[in-house]
């Protein structure tokens, strides 16, 4: 059984087909080709799937597409533009926090999440804003550094410290 | 030809065949292009959603109807965050699904003069910024806090929770001692049950088939209240409690006895307990730190009746119902006592 759909992805609006036990994250990988969304462990454990979906972050794994109908998502894809990497996405580069990449559109729509919310979070806010993701390469302390040196605090030079 | 059809058959329940694949890999490659290509259309051969009817009622009315015609066979729909993990790993099955995130009412928390009523829609970040959760029901702002991790929390409701009906679910320990009604809504109209006598046990609830939980009714706290809710775990986020603790105390300011207090231990029964003997031996006595002492004592030696596994066992589990019911005790005394 297939429903039609209204959602707006990364500022574009897509009307599309999908069948009801479609989950959000294989309608972007699979049915938009936005395969920069990561599937880990498909059961919301590891947060690789993450996406931030009307301001809030989920596991797209975890949401039917027919869930999202109506809603607005941002995921890896609409971060950079043509001036170039988006500031978080520089900072990843920058610090070193990216092994394997592969959690990295996740814990990078989390940490946007966070900063979105609050731009000068504490480290105590940063660890617990990316608890939901993990990082198999276990590279958490650049990745922590990273987040950090976005803080309004930090953006002058002082780059995070733990 | 006859291997050909084993492979179609396995396909086909979608059962063990990442096993399958990895042990006969070398055959597969050879002799089975086409249904690589066929298992590989969506990329993915296993934790597939089953195929299922999906509906959106609009209206409580109407997720009822729907949940009668279709009786014990349709499940509900809240946050998905345990539903769908269960239908991927094939841990229930279902041909009915009813969603019901397109119905308002659920999802709202009001309230009214001497009690809220918290929607079983709502999700445990709505619990954690909602005013009146964070100033009354600091208990189940912490046990709403405490669940799974940041994108688990968006999307887990209340009711969720409850239906799960896990012995060591993090919001039940809190609704136990805040003296929570479940409001439970069918084709003969509503009712009201108090939550201890909700659970049967891990897993199963009193709801009928063509029932639907609609919210929770908690009564505000009156003055000179506190409560304290605490959980053990292995880790800080994404993990089940090994053991958890929620404390409600109402003191007398005059002579700081305890007026009124309750208790609720998690995971160490088949359903979240109230730990009545520590309750009793708490009544009239003067709250000191001897008292939450002989408090948590009690708990440990008559209320709690855990048993091993391997996240804890249950001489572990014992061991701290003792030393987390002194400790909600103490901050709950501390919080009523700052009113």
């Amino acid at each position: 059984m297939k429903r039609i759909i209204n959602l707006t992805i990364n500022k574009i609006i897509y009307e599309h087909a999908v069948e009801v036990n479609t989950t959000l994250a294989d309608f972007l990988r699979y049915e938009l080709g936005l395969t920069g969304t990561k599937k880990g462990c498909d059961t919301g454990d590891c947060g690789a799937c993450t996406v931030i979906l009307d301001g809030d972050t989920v596991n797209s794994c975890l949401v039917l597409a027919v869930q999202a109908d109506g809603a607005v998502i941002e995921t890896i894809e609409g971060l950079s533009n043509e001036d170039g990497l988006h500031p978080l996405q520089q900072a990843f580069v920058e610090k070193g926090a990216i092994q394997c990449g592969f959690c990295s559109p996740g814990v990078i729509m989390s940490s946007k999440n966070l900063l979105d919310k609050n731009d000068n979070p504490s480290n105590q806010e940063i660890r617990e804003g990316l608890s939901g993701n993990l990082c198999r390469c276990t590279g958490y302390t650049k990745i922590f550094e990273a987040v950090s040196s976005q803080c309004s605090d930090n953006k002058g030079g002082s780059h995070g410290k733990i | 030809m006859i291997f050909t059809i084993f492979c179609v058959r396995h396909y086909e329940y979608d059962v063990g065949i990442d096993i399958f694949l990895s042990t006969y890999r070398f055959l597969y490659d050879s002799a089975m292009d086409y249904q690589i290509i066929s298992i590989n259309q969506k990329g993915e051969n296993f934790m597939l959603l089953p195929k299922f009817e999906f509906y959106e009622p609009t209206s409580i009315q109407q997720a009822i109807e729907l949940k009668k015609k279709y009786q014990g066979k349709a499940k509900l729909l809240a946050g998905g965050t345990d539903l769908l993990v269960h239908l991927k790993k094939k841990l229930i099955t279902t041909d009915h699904i009813i969603s019901l995130s397109k119905i308002k009412d659920l999802s709202q928390i009001k309230e009214e003069r001497d009690f809220i009523e918290i929607g079983a829609c709502v999700t445990m970040s709505q619990l954690s910024k909602s005013k009146v959760i964070q100033e009354k029901f600091s208990a189940l702002k912490e046990g709403g806090d405490n669940l799974g991790n940041h994108l688990i929390r968006n999307r887990a409701t209340i009711g969720g929770n409850v239906c799960g009906a896990s012995p060591a679910a993090d919001t039940l320990p809190a609704l136990l001692v805040y003296q929570t009604q479940v409001l439970l809504q069918g084709p003969d109209g509503r009712r009201k049950v108090a939550i201890e006598s909700f659970f049967k046990g891990p897993g199963k609830t009193i709801i009928k088939d063509d029932e639907i939980l609609t919210g929770f009714e908690l009564p505000i706290p009156q003055k000179n209240c506190g409560a304290h809710y605490i959980q053990l775990g292995k880790r800080k986020s994404s993990e089940i409690n090994v053991v958890n603790v929620a404390s409600f105390i109402e003191i007398n300011p005059g002579n700081k006895t305890i007026k009124n207090c309750r208790i609720a231990l998690g995971a160490v029964a088949a359903t979240p307990i109230r730990s009545f003997f520590a309750e009793d031996a708490l009544k009239n006595k003067t709250a000191d730190e001897t008292a939450f002492y002989e408090a948590g004592e009690v708990a440990r030696r008559k209320d709690c009746k855990p048993i091993d596994d391997f996240r804890g066992t249950a001489e572990y589990r014992r061991a701290m119902i003792g030393v987390l019911t002194k400790r909600t005790l103490e901050t709950a005394y501390k919080q009523a006592m700052a009113q």
